[in-house]
């Protein structure tokens, strides 16, 4: 069997022998299991459980606020790299202090900080919120969670570290930072498990892309390492991408789906889509990301051999058929999220919640983005290598106008109920937004095109290279400026929040739930009064018969 | 008859929000300052401005590229974050 299918069908394997211990727990040593794991999250810690707040809440809101202020490492990392790219001597001044500025090591910091920091802790913050509300339950340990975060990014730290100078006193530093990573990722795993053990009703669908998401993690590690995938150059680029899938896809769709309802007030519009985003999000191969599986090769270090990539006959197939059918999963994931938003009628509810704008701009983006994507892997897989000068680009969009918006925005719609205020100011998160959404889209795009205009030189086999590139590249760099100014714009409008934002009151929280369901219609009135008076447009407006005739006295 | 007045007496009131308008002041301070250093050069030609002309040769070479000032702006936010956690720790 080829690298592509058998890996993926170890993989498989082990992901529904998990789910079926989840579902079904572990026989007699379920009790032995659950008793071992609380110990381990909470009194296992001693003093370290100490140093951080166990109050409901607490752990979620940890996680979100250092994600958002990740976000600001991120999008700075991302723009220093642009700049290098066209002015590699402009940090040569950090050299006195024996840092030598690099685009390309920048630009994977970028990377990092954006996956690992940003994204990863938005969607782990995220679960502690979601994964106990639909179970109906409580967290299990808020302390931990709350713990965990500061922990993760230390992590990340060291992992920005490593893709600095990865060898430090022969030390390979990423390893180190992802092993610690992993280690936190498992106690956030066994917090969720034991949450989803003590659930009084049926978890819902986003519930269940979101516990996929934190188990494929680890399952993927194992099974990359155990099967051989680790050292062929073909399982590499299979693991970046199952993990792309399974992780980020299906953790930030779990998210986003439940945020869409939460944001909208609308109930989630289809189930059986939400079951092809599961489904789809496992049996494809996502092509979001890097054409080479050099992220795995810097991750696992030593356990990764660094091979170039050469895909065999029978792997191209597979992966290209894999990755052609991720338009199923997109397409459901993007529809559901869209029309849950839409709602019933013509109107968006409240167009104005924190969250929605980016919400929507992820589901849109992503249809076109996973398309691009499709043909610049496809065009890898088969060795054309037509395409793959707009790769980075790519990657980096698929970062900041998929990931990222969808992300964030369900961080920020379920900012309120998790802090219990409102966001600072609304109209600085519109700023943020348009910074954010303007800088992505334009910067993006402009270096794609000089990308698109030095793939042409080099196929001319033009020698020099072109100015007008170049000055793309500064203004494309330029333009994405507005994504770093955004997003110190939302991290002090939500450091803000949490001190001076309006106090949410229960009428707000439930707000979407309140409607009156029948309105008694006496005399003629406007659409404007009955709005006004608590009805929705799905009120059932009945009227009441009137009677001309003349009254006279009620007879006692 | 009793008089109600108010006593003013020892105490200072403080708004918790921040007029929308007061920013256009902080603005409006910074443009004339501006325009006075430009009077400056056009008074005093050839001269330096004091202190800050005898710092701008130390940083020469340093911060010779573009990059710089997007830096400083990024700094000034994070700056702003964590002024904003100090104050707020501290405000109660």
């Amino acid at each position: 069997m080829d690298t592509i299918l058998s890996t993926m069908f170890y993989f498989w394997l082990s992901l529904f022998v998990v789910l079926f211990l989840v579902q079904r727990g572990l026989w007699i040593f379920s009790d032995v299991a659950k008793g071992t794991v609380s110990f381990m999250l909470e009194k296992a810690l001693g003093p370290g459980a100490d140093l951080v707040e166990g109050r409901p809440g607490s752990g979620a809101r940890s996680w979100i606020m250092q994600g958002a202020l990740w976000l600001i490492f991120a999008s700075m990392f991302t723009f220093t790299s642009m700049w290098l790219t066209h002015d590699p001597d402009a940090l040569h001044s950090l050299a006195s202090w024996g840092y030598s500025a690099n685009a390309d090591e920048l630009a994977s910091a970028g990377v990092y900080a954006t996956l690992y920091g940003s994204v990863s802790m938005f969607i782990i913050g995220c679960s502690f919120h979601i994964i106990p509300k639909l179970a109906g339950t409580e967290l299990v340990s808020e302390t931990n969670a709350n713990l965990m975060s500061f922990i993760w990014t230390v992590s990340v730290l060291i992992i920005l570290i490593g893709s600095q100078n990865n060898n430090i006193l022969g030390l390979d530093i990423i390893p180190l930072g992802v092993m610690l990573n992993t280690v936190v990722l498992l106690a956030v795993i066994m917090n969720q498990l034991l949450t989803v053990s003590n659930k009084t009703r049926n978890i819902a669908m986003p519930g269940w892309l979101i516990l996929i998401a934190l188990l494929s993690s680890p399952i993927l590690s194992i099974v990359s390492i155990i099967s051989g995938a680790l050292d062929d150059n073909v399982g590499q680029w299979l693991t970046y991408h199952i993990f792309g899938g399974t992780f980020f896809f299906a953790g930030v769709a779990g998210i986003a789906l439940y945020s869409s309802s939460v944001t909208s007030g609308n109930p989630l519009w289809s189930k059986t889509l939400v079951g092809v985003t599961l489904i789809g999000s496992i049996f494809t191969i996502n092509p979001f990301g890097d054409v080479t599986g050099q992220m795995v090769i810097d991750v696992f270090g030593p356990l990764a051999e660094n091979n170039t990539v050469s895909f065999s006959n029978q792997d191209m197939l597979s992966a290209s058929f894999l990755m052609a059918l991720v338009s199923i999963p997109v397409l459901a994931f993007a529809s559901n999220m869209l029309v849950t938003m839409r709602g019933s009628d013509m109107f968006v509810d409240a167009p104005d919640s924190s969250g929605n704008a980016e919400l929507n701009l992820g589901s849109w983006l992503i249809i076109p983005i996973a398309l691009g994507s499709l043909f610049v892997q496809t065009d890898t897989v088969s060795g054309t290598y037509e395409l793959v000068g707009i790769s980075n680009s790519l990657s980096v969009m698929a970062g900041w106008l998929v990931l990222v918006p969808l992300s964030l925005g369900a961080a920020l719609s379920l900012y309120p109920e998790l802090v219990g205020r409102h966001l600072f100011s609304q109209s600085r998160a519109r700023w943020a937004f348009w910074m954010m959404t303007g800088g992505a889209i334009f910067g993006l795009s402009i270096t794609m095109i000089a990308d698109f205009m030095d793939m042409a030189l080099a196929e001319s086999l033009v020698e020099d290279p072109s100015s007008l590139s170049e000055e793309l590249r500064k203004v494309g760099s330029v333009m994405f400026y507005g994504v770093v100014i955004g997003s110190i714009f939302h991290s002090l409008n939500m450091v803000t929040g949490m001190f001076r934002g309006e106090i949410i009151s229960q009428k707000s929280i439930t707000s979407s739930s309140i409607s009156v369901e029948t309105y008694s219609l006496v005399s003629p009135t406007t659409v404007r009064r009955i709005l006004a008076s608590g009805a929705d447009l799905d009120t059932e407006v009945i009227p009441t018969g009137e009677n001309d005739e003349k009254g006279s006295a009620t007879k006692i | 008859m009793s008089i109600n007045t108010i006593d003013s007496v020892d105490r200072f009131l403080q708004g918790e929000k921040e007029p929308s308008g007061s920013w256009v002041f902080i603005v409006l301070g910074i443009v004339l300052s501006l325009s006075f250093l430009l009077l400056y050069s056009i008074l005093y030609p050839g001269q330096g401005l004091p202190v800050i002309s005898d710092l701008v040769p130390v940083f020469s070479g340093v911060f010779d590229s573009g990059i710089w000032f997007f830096i400083l702006g990024t700094m000034i936010g994070l700056f702003s974050i964590l002024g904003r956690l100090l104050l707020e720790a501290t405000s109660e």
